[in-house]
């Protein structure tokens, strides 16, 4: 479910991070469902537990997750989360939007084409 | 904790350490790097207590290790030349460790080594080379040691025994709160699991930092600016570490945070101008070279 990508220029715990984020906020993790411990991440990635546990810092002081001593971590309620990604999302499209003005697009090719590949993916679901 | 201190050690005149201070925390992977011939074995070698220094100290856990077997039981150091005696068998290489480690975990290592096909009264002698590593690593990593210095470990290992060595490691970091020290040529790798780095050179220390903190403070960006001329003004205002221009584009290296940077650059009203990813790999190429280590000149 979670892989990490070498070629990827972030960092491994940024990557963790966004994967996380996404998992929660999706629904696949449920509110108050424990996620796999820091040591299992770490074995199946074969990398250092140090950047699972500060990725999990990360998801804890932004409020996603939280942790019971001696227990693990446990997703948190998403709605703050799901609201963050969507700015997130926003600003990504704003910039991609940017992007399409400079090679000419315009509003009515921009729609078009977001329309034509909704319609595309929301085929595949 | 492993401190280095002024460390000093020459072979025949030649200076194979220089002053060399660093210290190796614990809870963290650490990983060496450097030149060929910076001395990482060297270090290695001093910190096991394998050899001994010209002058200055290596405290392991506050004791300083050569000649002393109770510090030296909390080392392992998995060197890379060939160690193994004649006619050795892993059950006679295993015997040979429970000697010396108190904690040796013979069940894991029988285990283990059953899984890897290694016969127990197999002589090593017909291993390959890679076998033999791995039987090193899977001593290293039963022997009970927190430290375990690994002078290229990793290099001649298939990629799924890689992965499975790093996997066990990254377990053991975790419980048993083991402090592996890399040294490698494969900076990918290095700066994938290492939390921090030390950088040699010439038997000096040119970086030993959190390697996120050494990614904080330098920055790769790329700029087109509206006159080439500018050139002279961006070089006095972030003084590059490295400024490569090809056509109208530069790609700049340079010290300082992003914000400090992006102001500085902006304020030249550039064409384009982005941020790139800064690897490890053009950390030591950038900083070897400041240090006058660039062979382009000399095949030049």
């Amino acid at each position: 479910m979670i892989e990490v990508n070498y070629q990827d220029p972030r960092a491994i715990y940024e990557q963790l991070v966004d994967k996380y984020e996404i998992l929660i906020a999706t629904g696949v993790f449920k509110k108050d469902e424990r996620l796999p411990s820091v040591r299992s991440i770490a074995s199946k990635l074969s990398v250092n537990p140090n950047t699972v546990q500060k990725a999990f810092s990360i998801l804890e002081d932004n409020g996603y997750i939280y942790s019971v001593k001696g227990k693990g971590s446990f997703v948190a309620e998403p709605s703050s989360l799901r609201k963050d990604r969507i700015r997130k999302w926003q600003e990504t499209l704003s910039d991609l939007i940017a992007e399409a003005i400079k090679l000419g697009f315009s509003r009515e090719d921009c729609i078009n084409e977001v329309a034509t590949i909704y319609d595309k993916e929301g085929r595949k679901k | 904790m492993i401190e280095i201190k002024n460390l000093c050690k020459s072979y025949n005149g030649v200076m194979a350490l220089n002053n060399v201070t660093m210290d190796i925390n614990d809870d963290d992977i650490f990983g060496l790097i450097g030149t060929n011939g910076a001395g990482k074995s060297t270090l290695l070698r001093i910190i096991s207590g394998v050899i001994k220094q010209d002058s200055g100290e290596v405290l392991v856990d506050g004791e300083s290790v050569f000649e002393n077997p109770s510090a030296k039981e909390k080392l392992c150091f998995i060197s890379d030349s060939d160690m193994f005696p004649q006619n050795s068998t892993p059950a006679s290489m295993s015997e040979i460790c429970r000697a010396v480690y108190k904690d040796f975990d013979q069940t894991r290592f029988e285990f283990m080594s059953n899984k890897l096909g290694m016969g127990k009264n197999s002589n090593i002698r017909n291993y390959s080379k890679g076998m033999k590593r791995q039987l090193k690593l899977l001593l290293a990593l039963s022997s009970g040691a927190k430290y375990i210095l690994c002078d290229e470990a990793f290099d001649g290992l298939d990629p799924v025994i890689r992965q499975t060595v790093k996997s066990i490691m990254a377990e053991e970091v975790y419980d048993r709160k083991i402090v592996p020290v890399i040294a490698s040529h494969n900076l990918r790798e290095i700066e994938d699991i290492s939390g921090r780095i030390g950088l040699l050179h010439k038997g000096s220390v040119l970086l030993s930092e959190q390697l996120e903190d050494i990614k904080f403070q330098s920055q790769k960006f790329q700029v087109v600016l509206q006159d080439v001329s500018q050139e002279a003004t961006i070089s006095s205002l972030i003084h590059p570490i490295s400024i490569d221009r090809s056509g109208s584009l530069f790609t700049v290296i340079a010290r300082g945070q992003r914000d400090g940077i992006k102001k500085a650059v902006n304020s030249l009203d550039p064409v384009f101008f982005e941020f790139l990813p800064l690897t490890l790999e053009e950390i030591f190429i950038t900083e070897t070279e400041a240090c006058g280590y660039d062979l382009r000149k000399i095949f030049a």
